[in-house]
């Protein structure tokens, strides 16, 4: 389950050094250690990359086990990928590496940075529909959680959830998100009119500044350990 | 199934970013007669609903449904595609697949929604529209499961080559790895197919006896409109 209330409220509420950190600094940190999971082909120095990301993230005041549970997502993938080249366990070992480490970087940046920050700087770069539409989407994705959640509840007080009938139960399923569907085009429809009302003339987002700031030491620092330390132990 | 970053070539996911960002401009290209402040909060809602579908992970084979084939068939394929594009974008802030992928990702994710809403509306009125959806579904995703296999082909490198940096080793034994792994993405994916198929045309039934209009894609009704004109 994505947990993005929980996410946005470690964002907004957190006054770590990363916190403090500018959302440049911060992007330049996560480009630093996802290229150096690209580049290497040791699982040593990125293994070791990663446990200093988790010492960073526990000494910022992040929830470095949570971060470090959810970075764990896309090693299934890795996995199957590394064992289909047939390297043995080492390559599948290096594969996985490659794709947690990144991982744990992109979320101490989102749990260190509230998504309007991120998204006025992904704002110059895109065109205005896809920045809006980034902004509309995150502002629905927490109404849509809030409303599958009392759907859930509805639902197994009415009895709708039988374990060992996965036709029920799926039937049950879609028509929540069809619901869902539903009151979430209506909701749109309403917030466009109210939007207009209020002078929406197709731009939402404000563009973000690009500037350093003397926080920014601690994730410019930690991206530059991790890519050198890849970069020596070849 | 999203890519994590560091596991495909560098070359590979360029190629992705340089291809999404055509296809973007493409899809731009094709709503540039639209009003699209219209469809920022229907593109936001169903972005939202495909990132809500995702969450829902089904165990034990830790699949999720992905809503790609109904947000094709209620946007189109052109908001279709830049749905997907920013649900990429935002699983991605999320740690749910890579950075460096978001390209490659999206093409998959997005050629879903195209290729869905394209099934979708090419099997007519035949069948009823739960099999219509169902069927544009599976096939879509097989199509798509395909691509994912292509792109692992194209990008299949010797272990020996990964580890040692031996080029001579590069080339040997890909067929046998690559069929490896198209044997458990089908045969882990097509259960995921199957559930996934049964949930969108379980929604897409619903939506059609609850609020039809929605099926009705603009692209259509602009045919209609252009038609109704020439008559005139």
């Amino acid at each position: 389950m994505i947990d993005v209330a929980r996410i946005d409220h470690w964002a907004a509420s957190g006054f770590g050094p990363l916190h403090r950190a500018s959302i440049v600094s911060k992007i330049i940190f996560l480009l630093l250690v996802v290229s150096a999971a690209v580049i290497t082909r040791n699982p040593y120095p990125l293994m070791i990359g990663y446990g200093v990301l988790l010492v960073v993230a526990a000494a910022a005041g992040l929830p470095w086990v949570r971060v470090a549970v959810l970075s764990w997502y896309g090693a299934l993938f890795a996995l199957l990928y590394g064992i289909s080249l047939g390297g043995g366990i080492w390559i599948a070992v290096l594969f996985i590496v490659k794709a947690i480490t990144p991982s744990l970087a992109m979320l101490m940046l989102i749990v260190s940075t509230p998504y309007p920050r991120i998204f006025s700087l992904l704002s110059v770069f895109l065109p205005e529909i896809l920045a809006a539409g980034l902004f509309m989407t995150y502002r629905t994705l927490f109404i849509l959680l809030d409303m599958m959640d009392n759907f859930a509840a509805a639902i197994r007080l009415r009895g709708g959830f039988s374990p060992g009938s996965l036709y029920k139960n799926s039937t049950n399923i879609s028509r929540g998100i069809g619901m869902l569907l539903v009151r979430a085009v209506e909701r749109a429809s309403r917030l466009y009119a109210v939007m207009v009302v209020r002078g929406y003339n197709g731009s939402m987002a404000e563009k973000g500044e690009i500037r350093l700031q003397s926080h920014d030491w601690l994730p410019l620092g930690t991206g530059a350990f991790v890519l050198l330390l890849v970069l020596v132990w070849k | 199934m999203h890519i994590p970053d560091g596991v495909l070539p560098v070359w590979l996911w360029i190629l992705g970013f340089v291809i999404m960002a055509f296809a973007v401009v493409f899809c731009l290209f094709r709503l540039k007669s639209v009003d699209l402040r219209k469809y920022v909060p229907l593109l936001g809602a169903v972005s939202a609903a495909m990132l809500v579908a995702m969450s829902l992970e089904i165990l034990p084979i830790a699949y999720h449904i992905n809503l790609s084939v109904v947000a094709g068939i209620l946007l189109g394929p052109a908001l279709g595609f830049l749905a997907a594009f920013i649900t990429n974008l935002i699983l991605a802030l999320m740690g749910h697949g890579g950075i460096t992928v978001i390209g490659l990702n999206t093409l998959l994710l997005g050629s879903e929604a195209v290729l869905g809403h394209t099934l979708f509306y090419l099997f007519k009125k035949r069948p009823p529209v739960f099999w219509r959806a169902a069927g544009a579904t599976v096939l879509t995703l097989f199509i798509t499961s395909l691509a994912l296999i292509g792109i692992v082909a194209v990008s299949h490198i010797n272990a020996e080559f990964l580890l040692h940096g031996d080029e001579h080793g590069s080339v040997q034994g890909g067929d046998v790895t690559v069929s490896r792994f198209a044997v458990m993405v089908l045969s882990l994916g097509i259960v995921g197919w199957i559930i996934e198929a049964f949930i969108t045309g379980a929604v897409v039934r619903f939506i059609s006896q609850v609020k039809p209009d929605l099926l009705v894609h603009m692209l259509h009704k602009e045919k209609v409109g252009r038609s109704k004109g020439n008559v005139k």
